[in-house]
């Protein structure tokens, strides 16, 4: 599982696309959407019919950390004329929006059914290593910070403690008639997430945001890895 | 080489000590804090302006460690930062079991000289296994050994607190503020720079130290955070450990993409890991006095609700609101105990609801309280007891009649004694607060948890009750 992260080196990036990151946590046997790699629109719709529709797509470039703010998502295409036409509008949109982006192309993903939207995440401290975090995804992360951290390697208790703690937990329960969300695949997700940080400690930053936590279980539907600097 | 326990044992509980390059200048001021120690104390100085002074303090002074005719287990130097190698040197030869590099100057500049001769200091003491604490620090300070850093620092009371502190002034505030509050050390150590020995290492020592019950500690900042973090979880669960960590330190420049990394300050983190290892924080000086006394005076409940004891009806209300804004309960009582209370209680401008506004009914009878205690240790809806010492109406009465205070010192003695609950009180300062101050030190002379405000009460039970009873 090294590969994926031998070939960011060798190519001088610090930063892994959706695709390989995807790859690195389901070698890991962390639960996250397949998404592959597609090159052509052909190659895309290929993908699309052995995954299922309907599908997410989203663009591939080194050079695009934020997809959505360029346009090169699109959620739910159908079947392959949709998927087609969807193409055509990320490439159009991107190329508007970035200049020169340098895509590789775009990954294909089949929509997964949506849950509670959490966040897990790890980051190096300076101090204690790697350290692992929890939230409630979008604008309770973003504006409110309601989130929990714990230091690795995490213990069970560890793992049950920090989604607890978070001003949000309730909704996660169930809260006015939404599904709970369940919260041992969670806590199993958390506790492989400080396991996989343990053994990659070239990892500095990852974001698993959104997973969405359902009353089956739990799935990380977009990851972000960034490697530590080379030197 | 690690320092062995051995070895840090001799530094930390000295039979024999030695002050190096102490002079007129600091006042003596290493030697004076010496004199109360429990065994013999040498001076070595090769000054002979500075000797006819040291003399003068009955002190024997010796130019060199190795002319001192006793094994010497404690060290303390005072000397310039040119000149420490050389003594540092001079305590491996003298097979000096420990050392308190008091002198400043080193990696803590920033300046190259001053890493160039920290570094020279590790290279002497680490193949040694010295045990060396700082440089840059105020050392060592155990009470029932009389060993001090400071005049005013208790000596010939044995202690029951282990303070690690990364500042001296802050290790020296809790010894001293702490002592003001009936609080003792059995050993402090304030560790500068920590370039042999660092806060695991103490709080090992003091994890295994019979005279130890509960560990407080001030932090800047860890070398070896996972060694931290492991020996911290190894420690809290064997003893109560509170933690003070000071300063923010800067995330880096390095680029941060991830909500992850962007949410992770240092305050989140260090917070996050005294929770993880099972200590508690506090954020500043009052607050570790509040928690640490807390810890030692109080029995420890999983439960959250409280009976309150008021002595007017104002009170009761901020009272109720200074636990119930930190998470207490104060819950109605049991029919029971309504029955039983509502047999003598006063009603007159009182209350027996919880909070129970009872000075009318005390000062009927003082024999009430102990009904009242009795009640509320046997009433299941109630897990602890505060109650409020009104110095306002009180300090006066209790200088006039002395025996009015000792009964009720009685009254709660006797209620800690037979009750499983925390008890503890809050006594406010008032417009005589001296006459607060006299009472506060007796009650803590007793044993009584007694705390200046409300909230200070609310909150020291509130983190001791987090800690595990260990």
């Amino acid at each position: 599982m090294t590969d994926v992260i031998a070939a960011a080196r060798a190519a001088n990036r610090t930063i892994l696309s959706e695709v390989e990151a995807k790859q690195l946590l389901a070698d890991a046997g962390i639960n996250v959407t397949e998404t592959r790699l597609a090159t052509s629109i052909d190659e895309a719709a290929a993908h699309a019919a052995e995954l299922g529709y309907p599908v997410a797509l989203k663009v591939v470039s080194d050079k695009i950390t934020h997809k959505t703010d360029v346009g090169g998502v699109e959620l739910g295409v159908a079947d392959e004329e949709a998927l087609r036409a969807a193409c055509q509008r990320i490439h159009e949109r991107v190329t508007a929006a970035v200049e020169d982006p340098q895509a590789q192309g775009v990954s294909v993903q089949p929509m997964a059914e949506p849950g509670a939207e959490v966040i897990l995440g790890i980051t190096q401290d300076q101090q204690f290593g790697p350290v692992l975090m929890f939230g409630l995804g979008g604008v309770f992360v973003e504006v409110l910070k309601d989130v929990a951290f714990r230091i690795v390697p995490l213990e069970p208790r560890d793992a049950a403690e920090m989604i607890r703690e978070i001003q949000g937990f309730p909704l996660l329960e169930g809260f006015r008639g939404q599904r709970a969300a369940n919260l041992e695949a969670i806590e199993s997700m958390l506790l492989q997430l400080s396991e996989f940080a343990e053994a990659n400690p070239e990892i500095a930053e990852l974001d698993l945001n959104p997973v969405f936590a359902r009353p089956d279980g739990a799935i990380a539907v977009d990851a972000r890895i960034l490697l530590t600097s080379s030197d | 080489m690690a320092v062995t326990r051995e070895r840090l044992t001799r530094a930390l509980a000295p039979k024999v000590v030695a002050v190096i390059g102490d002079k007129k200048a600091s006042g003596y001021n290493w030697l004076r804090s010496m004199k109360e120690f429990d065994g013999p104390v040498y001076s070595v100085q090769v000054d002979e302006n500075e000797i006819p002074g040291i003399e003068e303090l009955g002190i024997p002074n010796y130019k060199s460690l190795t002319d001192i005719p006793d094994q010497v287990d404690f060290a303390v130097c005072a000397v310039p930062r040119q000149v420490a190698p050389f003594i540092v040197q001079g305590c491996v030869e003298a097979n000096v079991g420990g050392v308190t590099l008091f002198t400043s100057g080193f990696a803590e500049t920033g300046e190259d000289i001053g890493v160039e001769l920290q570094d020279k200091i590790f290279e002497i003491a680490d193949p040694a296994g010295l045990a060396l604490i700082g440089p840059n620090c105020m050392g060592l300070h155990v009470p029932g050994l009389g060993v001090r850093f400071n005049r005013d620092q208790p000596a010939g009371v044995q202690g029951n607190i282990g303070f690690v502190s990364q500042s001296g002034t802050h290790g020296m505030n809790f010894s001293l503020t702490g002592a003001a509050h009936g609080l003792y050390c059995s050993t402090l150590v304030s560790f500068g720079n920590g370039i042999i020995l660092e806060a695991s290492d103490y709080l090992e020592y003091l994890a295994d130290d019979p005279q130890t019950e509960v560990i407080g500690m001030y932090i800047e900042g860890a070398r070896d955070g996972q060694r931290l973090f492991r020996t911290l979880k190894e420690v809290a669960a064997k003893k109560p450990v509170i933690i003070w960590k000071g300063g923010q330190t800067e995330g880096g420049g390095r680029a941060i993409r991830s909500h992850t990394a962007s949410l992770a300050s240092d305050q989140a983190i260090w917070e996050a890991m005294i929770k993880q290892v099972g200590a508690v924080a506090v954020h500043n000086l009052d607050e570790m006095i509040d928690v640490v006394k807390a810890t030692l005076l109080t029995k420890r409940t999983q439960g959250n609700r409280l009976g309150l004891i008021a002595m007017t009806g104002g009170q009761s209300v901020v009272l109720t609101d200074a636990f119930e804004k930190v998470g207490w309960k104060v819950p109605t009582l049991s029919d029971e105990s309504y029955a039983q209370l509502s047999e003598f209680f006063n009603i007159i401008g009182g209350s027996y609801r919880n909070p129970l506004d009872a000075a009318g009914t005390i000062g009927q009878d003082p024999k009430h309280l102990d009904t009242i205690f009795d009640i509320l240790n046997a009433d299941e809806n109630i897990d602890a007891v505060g109650m409020e010492l009104s110095a306002t109406f009180m300090a006066r009465r209790w200088q006039d009649k002395p025996e009015e205070f000792d009964r009720l010192i009685g009254s709660l003695k006797k209620f800690m004694a037979e009750s499983d609950k925390p008890f503890l009180a809050a006594l406010h300062p008032s417009h005589l607060e001296e006459a607060a101050l006299t009472a506060r030190m007796r009650l803590q002379d007793e044993g009584i948890a007694t705390f200046p405000s409300f909230e200070r009460a609310a909150n020291a039970l509130r983190k001791a009750s987090t800690l595990a009873a260990v």
